[in-house]
């Protein structure tokens, strides 16, 4: 892959920002035991499996309220 | 004055603590980075996933298809999300009671829609203007040399598409209930909107126009002052949507 190896530099920014909005989702799951709907299980495997969408839905779906 | 700053803190600080602001700020950088990228390695990603011996010729890429995925990614995925991010500001916070001691402490009632649709607003620009920043700095790095004309004002038409949209959100949540009321009409009223084109002459006023055509501007295809019109129904619409928010806001039962 020539096109990674020559465009990391700006490749790389985008992918800490994924990163970013994938472990706070990961974060935010593990420290809380209630949701709208669905398990923690359920939610790991979208937040991780969905890049950018996954921890959009489950932030704005999936996300119990806070006690 | 005293009671909007004051309410329009508070939102603020909500949306950072609901993840609001993260959300909108993380999607809108990922977007910016992402449309120069696209435009950039289209033509290089085909040639590898083309099966041996086949060759396809795409012209080079150039400044303004970046721009293009710039308008059409704030267009769709980013639009939604903004809506979506944003659906349940008035009524998460009618269903749960929070307003009520606000309210009887003698918060006013008109400022409570008016710093609500200020924060979304604040919210909407930064987002709307960070993807623009980060798209035209990769760009230019990406595409060293390429100008595009009236980019600033095809710019500020999507944004003010944004904060039209973000006002409809807000007068829609105030007439209908539940979670998702507000969203569902907002949704209706932009179906309405793109079905309203139909009739002959209203392209050109329709705040939709905002949105669909900043591409055209953007490629030169169409002067600035073919959009005027829509702009200048736009910002009353908008205002006028706030206002008949806060007319319905005052008389609800909360």
């Amino acid at each position: 892959m020539d096109v990674l190896r020559e465009y990391w530099l700006f490749l790389l920014p985008l992918i800490i920002a994924q990163f970013v909005l994938m472990i706070t989702a990961l974060v935010h799951i593990f420290k809380h035991p209630d949701y709208r709907f669905g398990s923690r299980a359920m939610w790991i495997v979208i937040v991780v499996l969905f890049q950018m969408v996954g921890p959009i839905v489950y932030f704005v779906f999936g996300r119990g309220e806070d006690h | 004055m005293k009671h909007y700053f004051v309410f329009l803190k508070k939102e603020l600080m909500e949306y950072a603590r609901t993840y609001k602001l993260l959300i909108l700020l993380a999607v809108f950088t990922i977007f910016g980075m992402t449309n120069p990228l696209i435009a950039k390695l289209t033509p290089d990603l085909l040639a590898n996933f083309m099966p041996g011996g086949m060759t396809i010729t795409i012209p080079e890429p150039t400044a303004l298809d970046s721009w293009a995925q710039f308008f059409k990614n704030t267009q769709q995925m980013g639009l939604i999300v903004l809506l979506l991010v944003f659906s349940s500001v008035l009524a998460g916070e009618i269903s749960k009671g929070t307003l009520i001691n606000l309210l009887t402490k003698g918060l006013m009632r008109q400022a409570v829609i008016v710093a609500k649709y200020g924060a979304m607003l604040l919210v909407w620009s930064i987002s709307v203007g960070l993807s623009a920043f980060l798209t035209w700095v990769y760009t230019a790095y990406l595409f060293p040399g390429d100008g595009v004309s009236q980019l600033v004002f095809a710019v500020f038409c999507m944004w003010l598409f944004g904060a039209f949209l973000l006002a409809v959100l807000l007068a829609a949540s105030t007439v209908a209930g539940g979670n998702y009321g507000g969203l569902l009409l907002t949704g209706l009223a932009v179906v309405a909107l793109l079905t309203l084109n139909i009739v002959p002459g209203a392209l050109k006023y329709n705040p939709v126009s905002l949105a669909s055509r900043s591409m055209e501007l953007a490629a030169n295809a169409i002067d600035k002052s073919v959009l005027y019109p829509a702009v200048a129904v736009t910002i009353p619409a908008a205002l006028g949507l706030i206002g008949i928010a806060v007319l319905v806001f005052r008389r609800k039962q909360i």
